[in-house]
């Protein structure tokens, strides 16, 4: 119990200081005003502009210390408030944006995984069998090719292959679209994501495949007479599945990381493309609550994961 | 696997020991990264045209020009040669990879292998900074930073050296841990070394081995991240870098089915750096022979 104690005190210390250095780094840096007040924000040397100023400071708590404002915020964060827009009018609220477009970047990031797993298990299995071979190679260096090509450079590849050259898929997504047309708008932003990670897993389950199947319980499957492909999907899959597992896991919260340029290249309205737009323009609130949500996922995951493997291993525990 | 020694030879199933190679592939690479190094090194002395000259040429149409023999990798749509561009573009990737990278072992290094020999207190308060380092996505971080500061070469490659400070900073100091206890490091205490002359002299030398194949690994992704920073327009603001060439040849999708080759040879040239980073990278890392677990 001690364990599980520490260990959750020690991802809300976490996420405490996360929201601390945004906090301090935005607030400390960055400007907010003109993004609420328009050109007026420079022009000090007018009595009329400064009390204008000056009343936009107070409406937006501006005109407060930075300890007193990170706590306002903090309690209203945790209470699930998480504030108004930085603009001129304070609208929408920063939950209301944040609902529209979580969802499609949760569809795109799980879109990613599911294609990344679905890749990567049958293409682990056939290299894994083969290991050393010709294929097996070539399959290496086409896992290099997609590891060193930078999400963006893949997006725009994508989008010029698919979308202008073949004409298969949509250029852009349409939120008003129906369901089905904007999920099959996501796929190439989704393989954008996926297509690496899938050469990530790859690697790394048929490092495992290849140990499991030098062990002796598969030599005894072998003797008995069974299929190839019995072997490999009832015999060797399962266990070497542990650590692919973990990195599937951890990678959920990276992979939100990685929906930001495919967000923007594709102009999909989640949060990652948000993040951009809103960092540029000073828009505080926006910026914090989305950074808290993607550092949320990302340590609750991890505490997840954890918790799993004490289940697992009840020696992790100690 | 603490003691597993770390060594270029490798020992056969018939028990004859067979010098390990790096192979050709591992020279290719280092070729084309030399090749990048002068170019960004000696770039205006090279005989290119200039890359924000407009070079209009009312004969052949309105630009973008396609690739011909007076513009190798074609024109954009203000008729500036792709080739002197591309070529020019190496040298912000490349000076921010390396700047970045060498901040980050600087810093993350020392923090590492100081608290993984001294462990205690240190270790505990840099564990926590690490940790709550990496618990920002690194392009979240990147973007968030690079958005509030003035962006300068300078500036984007301190920005990405923080990025690099957590991860180059754990794998020091796990492999500090490893050698911290060891039998030589024991005897060089025993015979009165001060911890100064056992860390430069006996740890440094053995976390450096694994540390190398890291450096370059460490690049390929601060070169990739500088690409996505400029490719999202937060990168250096003036000056030409293969993010902000991929972008301006992507922006819109017509320009993109017209002009293909804005876009696309930048991108080969990133591809070709980031692979021979990354393939140099893991090569050296066979040949030391390090578990990949403690990458």
């Amino acid at each position: 119990m001690r364990y599980y104690v520490q260990r959750v005190a020690l991802a809300i210390l976490l996420l405490l200081a996360v929201s601390m250095l945004t906090f301090g780094a935005l607030n400390v840096l960055g400007d907010p005003l003109f993004n609420i007040l328009g050109p007026v924000a420079g022009d000090v040397n007018n009595p009329e502009s400064v009390e204008m100023i000056n009343a936009a400071k107070r409406e937006f708590n501006l005109d407060r210390s930075l300890p007193v404002r990170y706590g306002l915020w903090v309690s209203d964060f945790v209470q699930g408030d998480f504030g108004v827009t930085f603009s001129s009018t304070g609208q929408p609220p920063v939950s209301g944006v944040i609902s529209e477009r979580l969802p499609r970047t949760i569809t795109l990031v799980l879109m990613a995984q599911f294609f990344a797993i679905f890749v990567s298990i049958p293409w682990a299995l056939i290299t894994a069998s083969r290991a050393g071979k010709v294929s097996d190679r070539i399959s290496t260096i086409n896992a290099f090719f997609l590891v060193a090509m930078p999400n963006f450079a893949i997006a725009v590849i994508l989008k010029f292959v698919f979308s202008i050259k073949l004409g298969w898929m949509p250029l852009t997504y349409t939120a008003d679209d129906p369901l089905r047309s904007r999920i099959f708008q996501m796929v190439l932003p989704a393989l954008t994501i996926g297509l690496p990670v899938a050469a990530v897993y790859q690697r790394l389950l048929r490092t495992d495949l290849i140990t499991t199947l030098q062990q002796d319980f598969i030599l005894l499957a072998r003797t008995k007479g069974l299929s190839k492909w019995r072997i490999l999907f009832v015999h060797a899959l399962r266990p070497s599945l542990f650590s692919f597992i973990t990195v599937v896991g951890l990678n959920t919260g990276a992979l939100i990381g990685g929906s930001i340029v495919s967000e923007t290249v594709f102009r999909i309205p989640g949060i990652g493309s948000t993040l951009v737009e809103s960092v540029l323009r000073n828009d505080f609130p926006v910026v914090l609550a989305i950074v808290m949500i993607v550092a949320s996922s990302f340590v609750i995951i991890n505490l997840l994961v954890d918790f799993a493997y004490t289940l697992i291993d009840p020696r992790v525990r100690r | 696997m603490s003691t597993q020694p770390i060594s270029s030879a490798e020992i056969n199933s018939d028990g004859t020991i067979v010098k390990k190679k790096l192979g050709i592939g591992f020279w290719l690479c280092v070729t084309w990264l030399g090749l990048m190094a002068l170019i960004a090194l000696f770039t205006p002395l090279l005989p290119l045209k200039s890359p924000t000259q407009n070079f209009l040429d009312p004969a052949n149409g309105r630009p973008p020009y396609s690739p011909s023999w007076k513009h190798w990798f074609g024109s954009d749509k203000d008729a500036r040669d792709v080739f002197a561009r591309t070529l020019h573009g190496a040298r912000i990737s490349l000076t921010v990879g390396f700047a970045a990278i060498t901040a980050g072992f600087l810093v993350g290094g020392t923090v590492g292998v100081i608290s993984g020999y001294y462990k205690g207190w240190i270790d505990r308060i840099s564990s926590f900074v690490f940790i709550v380092l990496l618990s920002f996505p690194s392009l979240v971080l990147a973007i968030l930073l690079t958005s509030l500061i003035e962006r300068s070469l300078l500036t984007i490659s301190l920005v990405l050296g923080l990025l690099s400070i957590a991860p180059v900073g754990r794998l020091a100091r796990a492999a500090t841990l490893q050698f911290a206890d060891r039998e030589f490091v024991l005897a060089a205490r025993q015979i009165g070394a001060t911890n100064r002359r056992i860390i430069i002299k006996e740890i440094l030398p053995n976390v450096a081995i694994p540390m190398s194949s890291l450096a370059l690994l460490g690049m390929a992704v601060a070169v990739v991240a500088e690409g996505g920073l400029s490719f999202l327009g937060l990168s250096v603001e003036k000056g030409i870098t293969w993010g902000g060439l991929i972008q301006l040849g992507s922006e819109s999708s017509k320009t993109l089915e017209e002009a293909p080759w804005i876009a696309f040879f930048p991108i080969l040239m990133l591809f070709l750096t980031v692979l021979s980073l990354n393939f140099a990278g893991d090569r050296v890392r066979n040949y030391f022979d390090v578990k990949e677990t403690t990458l």
